[in-house]
């Protein structure tokens, strides 16, 4: 009995731990973006970017413009998190940082759920900023069905950013890292990004939550499947 | 220093025989033995190879997937190998399917290619192992190995959910006419018999394949560590 009670307090101290340092590794980057906003920058301007490229791309039946909307938005966010993440995996590989980091941390996976939870904030940042100015170019009404569309992105950025952070970690080391993390990272994101774009498309409609469980569902599964798979496998991405 | 074994002998002549018969009877089957189907006429003779290639690339990928587990588990360049012979040869199985596919579907659907759930999730599976094969080919040999043992897992656990996304769109795919609803074949007999021995030839191919590839890189292995050798040898 003892020795369950000690176990017990142990693994809630281990916990307490755990956040902790996912506090002090989170802070840390806010704190760096903070002085550079180098990654909101870069992230915001592109996202603006490809929304204008595609509204060019589309051509001027507004129609169409709307239609594609969704796809273009999630495109944007898509390549956003690439960005995001490559600037991200960059600076923790300049100087040697990450070891530096990781000598100091008992779970390696605190960092992983540190870094994801970082980018989903930037992400969430720049959708916040983006989305207005999309509703504006692309005349899309979105007042309406926020609550839902709010939903949505979260798991979508969610899922992206657990993902992103994962490949992010694993291609770091490669030479030509620019071209290797969108090309694992496109792939395997497409079911969440199915589901993101025709939720979003039923939402655009005027739907509710309800008439897009099957979406969000997908969207929840997958966001869970791979923090589960990228907490097991984390540990081996970082090692020495 | 052992001299090598025989390169032709052993477990490579049962592997080999097997392949080469089954293989030569699976296609004396597809052109000779089996009718030609009434409706789709002599084109529907590719789908004997289709779903074979089809089935084996899966097989392909999940063996990658096992042995990049036990490579995380065992650390042993065996299972490293496996893992990527299996990658190798199920893309090779995946380009298979891609290229018969099309071949199959001008004449029938009067498109070669249309974004139905399962030719897209073929080819979002050849796109994510084609990345796969990039990255081992990217990294140094160090970590070579463990990124590339993660990347098996993470992307046959994608699997099911790319199918279960790409299931939301409109299908034109033929349903599954080898085992229907209540375990029944669609198939009539003659036909069956050649899908039957053309997936065995198939995954008998599959097989006999990555076995070859595990050997190679084995002897890759040891070449580069006798040269190694040479090298201090030489120095020292």
């Amino acid at each position: 009995m003892r020795s369950l009670w000690n176990r017990s307090t142990s693994i809630m101290s281990n916990s307490r731990l755990f956040v902790q340092q996912v506090l002090a590794l989170l802070a840390k980057d806010l704190q760096t973006e903070w002085r550079t906003r180098e990654m909101f920058i870069s992230m915001f301007v592109f996202t603006i970017l490809v929304v204008v490229v595609f509204n060019f791309a589309i051509g001027a039946d507004p129609e169409a413009i709307r239609r594609l909307a969704p796809g273009v938005l999630w495109v944007a966010l898509l390549f956003a998190t690439v960005l995001g993440l490559q600037r991200a995996a960059q600076m923790e590989s300049e100087e040697d940082c990450l070891q530096g980091v990781l000598l100091a941390l008992g779970d390696r996976s605190a960092l992983f759920i540190a870094k994801t939870a970082a980018n989903m904030l930037y992400l969430t940042v720049v959708v916040v900023c983006a989305l207005p100015l999309f509703s504006i170019l692309f005349r899309i009404e979105m007042v309406a069905g926020i609550g839902a569309l709010g939903v949505a992105l979260l798991l979508g950025m969610l899922g992206l950013s657990t993902v992103g952070t994962l490949f992010a970690m694993l291609t770091v080391n490669t030479r030509t890292r620019e071209v290797m993390l969108p090309l694992l990272f496109l792939p395997v994101s497409v079911p969440l990004t199915i589901a993101a774009v025709y939720a979003t498309t039923d939402i655009i409609a005027g739907k509710g939550l309800a008439d897009i469980t099957d979406y969000l569902t997908l969207m929840g599964v997958f966001d869970l499947v791979f923090l589960v798979v990228a907490v097991l496998v984390f540990d081996y991405v970082v090692e020495e | 220093m052992q001299m090598p074994r025989g390169r032709y002998q052993g477990w490579y002549l049962v592997y080999a025989t097997a392949t080469y018969v089954s293989m030569a009877l699976a296609l004396w089957c597809v052109f000779v033995y089996v009718p030609t189907e009434k409706v789709q006429g002599i084109v529907q003779r590719i789908f004997y190879f289709h779903v074979s290639a089809a089935l084996t690339m899966f097989l392909a990928f999940f063996v990658v997937c096992i042995a990049s587990m036990m490579y995380l588990w065992k650390q042993t360049l065996w299972w490293d190998s496996m893992a990527l012979g299996a990658a190798e040869i199920g893309v090779v199985f995946c380009t298979m399917v891609l290229i018969t596919g099309p071949i199959w579907a001008r004449p029938i659907w009067g498109v070669w290619w249309t974004w139905d759930p399962t030719l897209t999730l073929t080819l979002v599976l050849w796109l994510m192992y084609v990345a796969y094969l990039m990255l081992r080919a990217d990294m140094s040999d160090a970590k070579r190995t463990r990124m590339a043992a993660i990347l098996g897992i993470v992307g046959f656990v994608d699997v099911p959910l790319i199918r279960w996304s790409v299931e939301k769109w409109r299908t034109l795919h033929p349903k599954p006419v080898i085992v229907q609803e209540g375990g029944s074949t669609g198939l009539p007999p003659s036909m069956m018999l050649t899908f039957i021995i053309s997936l065995t030839a198939c995954v008998f191919l599959c097989f006999f394949l990555i076995r070859e590839r595990v050997v190679l890189a084995q002897s890759r292995h040891a070449l580069d560590g006798l040269r190694d050798e040479i090298e201090n040898a030489l120095g020292g």
